[in-house]
């Protein structure tokens, strides 16, 4: 497919946003083949089988929803910059050097870090299911998605991601059915109840909420918002179509995540024990147990299609943010030389590639790498979201605000620092505002400043009573809590008094195409035939 | 939650996938044909 539509000569632009009018079908493919990493269907199998019937829901509706609330903030940063190539590109323009830098780096990370989780998938499941080792499929794996994504960068990436959904989507209608029924179908609901505790056989657990849902719905927005690899289709995407774009990518991962996440659920009504206690072998083991050789393989393309989804994406982000914001910002002054971003472009996909590797012999828990970077991301939320609808937000309020989140965030998350006494309470009302934040970002998207500042106020209230004296037990989620307040705090109590007034049509006017206009259309013929 | 109601529960996902697969195929196939008619590129 990469050879169907490269070109001798590749484009900047194309390789970073592909033009900027990519329509429906592959948009929507793309996007939803992005969100799906290997990582949603061992993470939502994790949950069922660790909170029971409800924690597929905790994990996998949650992670649609945050699809859903950032199209709004989509919309308005695509009127805002029509043609960047990335967010950090627009901090630059909006802020500075320093908040592009913190977008960017923050980008490289968590890009590097979802490389390193898919590869261990995919070299985990090849040692599982065939003769070869794990680092044999590591190294398979990361060749693979780099060999198709190399040359034709970011438009590569989105037509596999049309094959890729295409196979994992197919993939689950057929086996979790199969599973199920193998596995003894309705009656396993009858013989299987004695394996579940009463909080795992309760679809309103607090367990399962607590401990997955809660830090999750705060870590995903962040992971939503922060994400080059998301903000990179809703560049490419033709305009009209964000819409529908992230409403169909909504339901896609729901359903595909959720549904698989019944896998976990399945096992657990079949006390079924993970091999060697490690979560992450459940659902390659439900594979092996239940499926026959032909939908073996169906399964062992699946998990491949959603790791190499999300990998090639990861590695065109990756290349769009050292194009664009390592060169390009280099080079601004002196009209940066399209030729050279695309080789910096290919050049930062193989680093990014070994870098990966290298660190892909940890073997980190998956779940645990998930909830770390969107909250990494949290700090940024409010910074990133305010800059694009508050002309006062100051390079000074975004920069101090994200830097004193993270620095709040750190001892919370890690339990550096004894919860006991006054600092628990100081934690519990962070946390209390910082639900607030999130359910006013959440409104605001939709419903506007008013109706947002009504629900942030009301979220607290609600919550209050509840989070006083408790919410810091919770490290995971008060931890992704105080990140949000703390940068709310300090970005809006900076830039409120602030007497400048950031006029918006400067982004416009300052960004626009690293190429000239390309003449040449792009045929879908074969490359060979194009060069003819 | 009733055994039926749990199996409703489990076999809902598929269908929503399946459905959700359709309109994306069917969004593709038919900008495919649009952008070979006018000659031009997908992508």
């Amino acid at each position: 497919m990469s050879l169907f539509i490269s070109k001798k000569k590749e484009n900047a632009d194309g390789y970073m946003t592909a033009g900027n009018k990519i329509g429906f079908g592959v948009s929507a493919a793309s996007m939803t083949a992005t969100w799906i990493w290997a990582s949603s269907m061992y993470a939502s199998a994790t949950s069922g089988y660790t909170y029971g019937i409800s924690g597929p829901i905790h994990y996998g509706l949650w992670g649609a929803l945050m699809i859903l609330f950032i199209y709004p903030f989509g919309r308005r940063i695509r009127a805002v910059a029509p043609k960047a190539h990335t967010l950090a590109e627009v901090m630059y323009v909006r802020h500075g050097r320093s908040s592009q830098l913190m977008l960017a780096g923050s980008n490289v990370l968590g890009s590097v870090i979802s490389l390193t989780s898919n590869f261990i998938a995919g070299g985990a499941l090849i040692a599982l299911l065939s003769p070869f080792s794990f680092t044999q499929g590591i190294l398979a794996v990361a060749a693979g998605i780099l060999l198709y994504t190399l040359w034709s960068g970011f438009r590569a990436s989105v037509l596999t991601d049309f094959a890729q959904v295409v196979a994992m989507l197919g993939a689950v209608v057929i086996i979790i059915p199969v599973v199920f029924f193998a596995a003894g179908g309705p009656g396993l609901f009858e013989t299987g109840a004695v394996n579940l505790t009463p909080q795992q056989g309760n679809f309103f657990s607090s367990d399962a909420f607590m401990n997955q849902g809660a830090p999750y719905i705060a870590a995903v927005l962040a992971y939503a918002i922060g994400n080059q690899t998301i903000a990179q289709r809703l560049f490419a995407v033709r305009e009209d179509l964000i819409k529908p774009t992230f409403i169909t990518a909504t339901v896609g991962y729901g359903a595909t995540v959720i549904g698989f996440g019944m896998l976990g659920v399945i096992a657990l009504y079949a006390g079924i024990t993970p091999l060697d206690g490690d979560v992450n072998n459940l659902i390659p083991q439900m594979a092996v147990t239940y499926l026959g050789p032909v939908l073996l393989c169906v399964f062992f393309i699946m998990i491949l299609g959603s790791l190499s989804s999300t990998a090639d994406s990861d590695l065109a982000a990756l290349s769009s943010i050292a194009m664009t914001d390592f060169y390009g910002h280099a080079k601004r002054k002196n009209n940066p030389n399209p030729r050279t971003m695309l080789l910096v472009g290919r050049v930062t996909m193989i680093l990014a590639t070994a870098t990966a590797l290298f660190f892909a012999s940890g073997q980190m828990n998956i779940l645990e790498l998930l909830v770390f970077v969107g909250a990494l991301w949290g700090a940024l939320v409010f910074p990133v979201i305010a800059s694009f609808y508050w002309n006062k937000v100051t390079n000074m309020a975004f920069t101090l605000g994200t830097v004193l989140a993270l620095v709040a965030f750190l001892p919370v998350r890690f339990e550096w620092i004894s919860m006991d006494g006054a600092v628990g309470y100081v934690v519990d009302v962070l946390g209390i505002v910082g639900v607030g934040v999130v359910i006013g970002l959440m409104c605001f998207g939709f419903f506007g400043l008013k109706t947002a500042r009504i629900a942030g106020v009301l979220a607290m209230v609600v919550v209050a009573p509840l989070a006083w004296g408790a919410l810091h037990d919770y490290a995971v989620l008060s931890g992704s809590l105080v990140a949000y307040s703390v940068s709310t705090i300090i970005c809006y109590g900076l830039s409120v008094r602030s007497k400048r007034e950031f006029d918006f049509a400067t982004i416009k006017e300052r960004i626009g195409d690293f190429d000239a206009a390309d003449p040449e259309p792009l045929d879908l013929v074969p490359a060979t035939r194009q060069q003819d | 939650m009733s055994i039926f109601w749990l199996t409703v529960y489990v076999l809902i996902w598929p269908v929503i996938v399946g459905g959700t697969l359709v309109v994306i195929v069917r969004a593709f196939w038919k900008e495919w044909r649009q952008a070979r008619s006018e000659g031009r590129g997908m992508i």
